[in-house]
């Protein structure tokens, strides 16, 4: 015989139900929400899907991406323009933090504070996070920038506007307007190399193997053992952007 | 060659602390300020125009349709400081065609001609008919011609379209209320929804940019109809002038509010972002926001206008300081949009270093270009107020010879 | 009905305006994908380089530099190995080419002593060590000739140093 359900444990029963049927209704009022709102979402699909990993423990800082990046992408010479550069953090031992990246380290860095007074030192190469929820895809009002099947975050220099709402939107300072032709420049992930099999310049030219990058898809892949076997994480996580730029041993002062 | 970065290496020198090495560069210079600035009076000028028209405070009258014409010719020219922006202006036409659907600046063409077509011009168009059409008779040669054309060649003044006109206009206003909140809300949300800027990214952006919008186009109506209403050699309405300096008194404190409560809001979350930003406040922005936004422009006209609202001087003293009240507040708009769009690109991204801001003379995004920008609304102003001079309608009672 | 022209008006406009191409993988121009893929090459690969200059890279290859592609140190060579045959070589844009007397700033850029690289040096479990030297006190000694620092290069062989 059934046992007439008492009061509170009915309401608690509806109660559970009524949130349940409510989570129902919202996940599927916010699954296409999403999708409107978000630049794009971990695609399915079979080829490669591109990620990148960074060995802070082994960059020496010698700025050969930097160069090579602008090099292999005739990026503008002026120091005010990069789509790879490499940042040094000198913390002192009161605490203080100093930055530098002279030329985006093209030249070499040379350390300003004395030696008795470093806590810590260390180069953090930077470059384009190609973040699967970009949040310059998102923003970019014609369509001129998008991420590729591959993942990689493009930008299409015949249809671009140069409304710079990119720029502004992109946390990590990875995108300027190139002064020659007027439209958005950004890091390509070397997309003519890639496509062709060869590395991006700043992979190949790294002396260290302090950058490597691989298919997040295919479970044996270099870069999915790099993610596995150390502690990374990503830059500017709070923001929800999805980067795919994976570092190792990431102080808390980098930002 | 001369390339437009060489002024960079002078900016380079000023930069302090440490910034990404692209950030030395401001994307968005004075001509964005102009742009938030320029939406911000068209809304605010429809606003107080509906005030009169919708809400039925009759004492505004004289100035309802100086409102509308102010809307109309800041509005005309409102997406020139955009344009001529851009890296690639003559690209411009995409953001029609191919709208990016999670783009926040992708719909402002939309808005844009929602607001310019349907709503403005319409009821411009719709309050003026019956006049164009009436002037058209008294007319000669060129003016006769615009007139002819702009009535679409018809003569039809009988009581019942007139009726009609006035059905639409007033309709349209009610449409056009929404659509002015629409239109600076939505100028505030590209700069709000900005998840990467901490100085942008806040849900209150729209509402402070729609608020300092109507008090920016408030004062900007009360100090064109002090001005016009010289240059025509006639009395100013003190009545008028009273009950607008009320509502922008009002309006002043909402705003005042919304950006105190922003503000400590900011202060009291105290978030990654805050050291930089109360560096910024305290330092790069201090004569620019403290003494420029905050002092000049909001907190002595809420003083003044405040106390007028108990006590009442001589008309003579009222009329020249709601004159200053009005240019100090115009004033004091112009610097928060320089505040908001310039300020939030001095600090890095980083929040360890700020760059510095030098804007030449000349070129796309000098001063001159964007003083072009603000002279030429002035000068559609005019010739609006040529064509269809408010203090020459025809009242309705006012017996009309057909001819 | 003013609208629905304005809207068709509109509509055809678009359609004459929004390249083919547009919407075909995403909101974005589907030609954008290939233009990007077939920009220019203007770095090569070691691989290539050691088809004609096999000795210095065998040098390289026993040495501790063995692991550094060719190009980090001497620049792109794209046009270099793709443009030169038997008969002729396309050099290398001059302004890349290392100088003897460069090296001292040149290879600085890795071994200069630098608080953030000396971790690397005592970094025993891998097997990456850069020796990393005070490039100032380095052999501050003078060349008898010219009365000018030794450059690197007079003691080490960059190929196998």
């Amino acid at each position: 015989m059934r046992k007439p359900m008492d009061k509170s444990s009915r309401r608690t029963f509806l109660k559970s139900g009524l949130v349940l049927a409510g989570g129902v209704v919202a996940s599927g009022l916010l699954k296409p929400f999403n999708a409107v709102v978000l630049a794009g979402d971990k695609p399915k699909g079979e080829g490669p899907w591109y990620g990148i990993g960074i060995d802070i423990e082994k960059c020496i800082g010698c700025g050969r991406c930097a160069k090579s990046c602008k090099l292999e992408n005739n990026v503008p010479m002026e120091p005010f323009y990069f789509r790879s550069w490499v940042e040094q953090y000198t913390i002192k031992k009161d605490g203080e933090v100093t930055i530098v990246s002279p030329n985006g380290g093209i030249d070499g860095f040379k350390q300003t504070v004395p030696d008795n007074e470093i806590f810590k030192s260390f180069f953090v190469p930077k470059m384009c996070n190609h973040c699967y929820k970009s949040p310059c895809v998102q923003v970019c009002p014609v369509g001129a920038t998008f991420v590729s099947p591959e993942g990689v975050v493009l930008v299409d220099p015949n249809y671009c506007i140069g409304c710079r709402y990119c720029v502004q939107a992109c946390p990590y300072g990875c995108r300027f307007l190139n002064p020659e032709k007027n439209v958005a420049d950004k890091c390509t992930f070397c997309y003519h190399r890639l496509q062709k099999g060869m590395s991006p310049a700043c992979f190949a030219n790294c002396p260290t193997k302090a950058r490597i990058y691989g298919n997040l898809r295919d479970k044996s892949s270099e870069l999915v053992s790099f993610i596995k076997n150390h502690t990374c994480m990503v830059l500017k996580p709070n923001l929800n952007t999805g980067s795919k730029l994976f570092y190792n041993a990431l102080s808390m002062e980098v930002r | 060659m001369d390339m437009h970065f060489q002024h960079l290496y002078e900016v380079l020198s000023h930069v302090k602390g440490f910034i990404y090495p692209n950030e030395i560069e401001l994307s968005w210079s004075i001509l964005i300020v102009q742009y938030p600035y320029i939406t911000g009076l068209v809304a605010g000028a429809f606003i107080l125009a509906s005030l009169e028209r919708v809400f039925k405070v009759k004492v505004l009258g004289p100035t309802y349709n100086i409102a509308l014409l102010t809307a109309l010719a800041f509005l005309m020219v409102a997406t020139m400081p955009l344009i001529s922006h851009l890296g690639k202006p003559q690209r411009a036409y995409e953001i029609m065609t191919t709208p990016h659907s999670t783009s926040a600046m992708a719909i402002f063409g939309f808005v844009y001609l929602w607001y310019l077509m349907v709503v403005l011009l319409l009821e411009i168009w719709f309050d003026n008919r019956r006049d164009m059409i009436l002037w058209s008779q008294k007319s000669t040669g060129f003016k006769r011609f615009l007139y002819r054309a702009f009535t679409l060649y018809s003569n039809d003044i009988s009581p019942r379209s007139v009726a009609l006109d006035d059905k639409i206009g007033y309709i349209i206003t009610i449409v056009g209320i929404p659509s002015a909140f629409l239109l600076h809300g939505y100028v505030g949300f590209i700069f709000g929804s900005v998840k990467a800027n901490p100085w942008w990214s806040t849900v209150l952006m729209p509402v402070i940019f729609l608020f300092s919008a109507m008090v920016s186009g408030i004062a900007l109506v009360m100090f064109l109809y002090m001005v016009i209403s010289r240059l025509r050699k006639v009395k100013v309405d003190m009545a008028c002038l009273d009950t607008i300096a009320k509502y922008l008194f009002y309006i002043l404190i909402l705003d005042f509010t919304l950006e105190a409560l922003d503000q400590i809001h900011r202060i009291y979350e105290a978030e990654e972002s805050f050291e930089i930003l109360s560096l910024l406040v305290s330092g790069k922005l201090y004569i620019t926001l403290i003494i420029f936004q905050v002092f000049m422009g909001m907190l002595i006209p809420l003083f003044t206008l405040g106390l007028f609202q108990f006590y009442k001087p001589s008309e003579k003293i009222r009329r020249i300081t709601y004159l200053l009240i009005s240019m100090l507040v115009l004033f004091g708009i112009f610097w928060m949009r320089w505040n908001v769009v310039i300020g939030g690109q001095l600090f890095s991204k980083s929040f360890y270093g700020f760059t510095d801001f030098k804007i030449g003379l000349i070129g796309s995004e000098g001063y001159l270009m964007a003083a072009l920008w603000f002279v030429v609304p002035f000068l559609i102003l005019a010739f609006l107020l040529w064509l269809l001079p408010p203090w020459k309608k025809h009242p309705l009672e006012e017996p009309v010879s057909a001819e | 009905m003013t609208f629905a022209v304005v809207i068709a008006l509109f509509l055809g406009v678009r359609y004459l305006l929004v390249p083919k191409s547009f919407g075909e993988y995403g909101h974005y121009r589907g030609l954008a994908l290939a233009e990007n893929a077939d920009r220019p090459l203007h770095y090569s690969t070691s691989a290539n380089c050691a088809r004609c200059h096999e000795d210095i890279f065998g040098d390289k290859s026993k040495g501790h530099h063995a692991g550094l592609s060719c190009e980090g140190c001497h620049g792109p060579a794209g046009k270099h190995v793709l443009f030169s045959d038997s008969t002729h070589t396309i050099k290398l844009a001059d302004s890349l080419i290392l100088k003897r007397d460069s090296t001292r700033q040149f290879c600085a850029v890795c071994h200069e002593k630098n608080a953030a690289r000396i971790k690397i040096l005592f970094d025993t479990i891998n097997k990456s060590v850069v020796k990393v030297v005070e490039e100032k006190k380095h052999n501050h000694l003078f060349d008898k000739e010219t009365h000018k620092l030794l450059n690197c290069i007079e003691c080490h062989n960059p190929h196998d140093p």
